[in-house]
């Protein structure tokens, strides 16, 4: 067990609607306002409060932005996890130790994109690191590139399309039952699924996320001060970061596993300094930008085995209340909607609290898992109180 | 003479192979291996992580080597724009197993039949194209 565990606790949630990319009614840092004082709101936090920030990827709303707008009396701590939504778990790594190390009291973990005010796609999100190896060769959308790796997980490791139709059919249902999810009015069902036109083979356009326009944000702060805040606190018990050796910027070279996700390590830091293991989550948002990646994060995990996928991802398996594994309960990446991942966290705090539109009764250990397959990656586990 | 890639530099990534366009534009395959300890580092990069040493000798290979994974891609994606008239295109990550099986992009050439995870392929290498962005490159082609 580590010392971050159970330090400090998410106690604010904020989150705008999601748009339709390049239809925002607002510029992304107007976005990244709305979450981050809807934030402070819920958490029953002055957002003029607020010292530290932390994003990650390629965030363009950075604090010094922010602050005049927010009244910010003194920003203490600021700063950017490296690389894409594999960083997004290993936001609540920064915040808890810069509250652990007192440097910041209170951290908004936040991310915004909107596709009118940043050239976000071709510029911004690429961030000038996808080699002429990939782009002479006609490889320019991680779409792509997860395929390659999509196509070795399935063909070589015989992982089963049903698996993959699993994680929509069910990232969907729960997002018809959230009222503020992009997908809330989509009917999944094999057929649509089946019909859909093919992007980068193995991958159809339902296994693929697509960006909208929106910003989320949590607060952290000390475990000692959330016990006297609005709403039930979802303590940080591990987020670990970081690659294995013969993983990072290594293209398609990974060794020595390649098809899944790049977080076996991850894991199993998870697992040690949470004390728990994959048989006590509760609940799990799973990043998907591409589902195939989710299916290698929870392999990684340890929540079945590669031969186990097919059997294991059935829709009755992964969806709320009574799934073994309820995943993307908000409707995930893939359903609710897609900021590089970050309305995730939120909903694994709603899962803690008890108020997510599909609940998992008793919900205590709720994952996050970050950007499967990127450069770097992380992932995370929160705890209730009683799991303390 | 002038190499055309050099021309239309692209930066992204690690950026240490310089050496691998070079020879594929002067009609050679070409992998680095560290002089050292005889590593093969790919992508290329300035120092090799087993020895540390910063030598590296470029060696010429013959193109050959097995299908890995590989997508076929079936959208005119934004930054390949000029291969959009080629949609349906197939690239492969091809294993090398002269060079301690680093795997090696490029796009399939000819008969896409028996195109499958171990198939072996060879290469050739084509000039620099504006579907290629005025690099040269390596293409595979099933070799069964």
């Amino acid at each position: 067990m580590s010392k971050m565990r159970g330090a400090a606790a998410i106690v604010g949630i904020g989150q705008t609607p999601y748009y339709k990319r390049g239809t925002s009614p607002e510029p992304e840092l107007q976005l990244a306002l709305r979450a981050i004082t809807q934030a402070a709101d819920d958490a029953g936090i002055d957002v003029r409060d607020i010292d530290g920030f932390v994003s990650y990827a390629s965030e363009r709303s950075d604090p010094s932005k922010l602050m005049p707008a927010l009244g910010t009396r003194e920003c203490k701590f600021a700063s950017l996890v490296w690389f894409h939504g594999g960083a997004l778990p290993a936001t609540l790594n920064m915040a808890s130790m810069a509250i652990m190390s007192g440097q910041a009291d209170i951290v908004a973990i936040y991310r915004s994109m909107a596709e009118g005010s940043s050239q976000r796609l071709r510029v911004i999100v690429a961030q000038d690191d996808t080699s002429a190896q990939y782009l002479v060769n006609g490889l320019d959308s991680p779409a792509q590139i997860l395929a390659l790796r999509a196509q070795r997980l399935m063909e070589y490791h015989g992982v089963p399309q049903s698996a993959l139709f699993a994680t929509v059919q069910a990232s969907y249902f729960h997002a018809n039952n959230n009222p503020n999810a992009y997908g809330r009015n989509m009917e999944m069902t094999q057929e649509v699924y089946d019909n859909a036109r093919m992007i980068s083979e193995p991958y159809r356009l339902f296994d693929c996320s697509r960006e909208n326009d929106a910003a989320a944000c949590v607060l952290v702060v000390s475990a000692e001060r959330a016990k006297h805040l609005k709403q039930k606190p979802a303590y940080i018990l591990s987020a670990p970061m970081g690659t294995m050796e013969g993983g990072g910027a290594l293209e398609e070279n990974w060794k020595p596993y390649y098809a899944t996700a790049g977080q076996v390590e991850l894991a199993e830091r998870l697992w040690k300094e949470s004390g728990y293991g994959p048989k006590d989550v509760d609940v799990a948002q799973i990043y998907m930008n591409m589902n195939s990646m989710g299916i290698g994060a929870m392999v990684d995990h340890g929540f079945f085995k590669m031969e186990e996928a097919g059997d294991f991802c059935r829709f009755e398996n992964l969806v709320a209340p009574s799934g073994k594994l309820p995943i993307n309960t908000s409707g995930g990446d893939l359903g609710e909607g897609f900021i590089h991942g970050m309305g995730l966290i939120p909903e694994a705090v709603r899962q803690i609290r008890g108020t997510s539109t599909n609940q998992v009764p008793d919900a205590n250990l709720s994952l996050v898992t970050g950007g499967p397959g990127d450069l770097m990656s992380s992932t995370a586990l929160l705890g209730s109180e009683s799991t303390l | 003479m002038a190499y055309s890639f050099e021309q239309h530099k692209m930066s992204g990534a690690i950026g240490a192979d310089d050496e691998y366009w070079r020879g594929l534009e002067d009609g050679k395959f070409r992998l680095p291996q560290c002089s050292s300890c005889q590593n093969w580092t790919w992508p290329a990069h300035y120092r090799c992580g087993k020895c540390g040493s910063w030598d590296f000798k470029w060696v010429d290979l013959e193109p050959k080597g097995t299908v890995f994974t590989y997508t076929r891609s079936q959208y005119a994606f934004d930054r390949v724009l000029e291969r959009k008239d080629d949609v349906p295109y197939v690239t492969v990550v091809a294993e090398i197993p002269a060079a301690g099986n680093v795997r090696v992009m490029g796009v399939l050439k000819g008969d896409e039949t028996g195109l499958a995870i171990g198939a072996p392929v060879k290469g050739s290498i084509e000039p620099p194209s504006a579907k290629t962005k005025h690099y040269p490159s390596i293409r595979w082609e099933l070799d069964l």
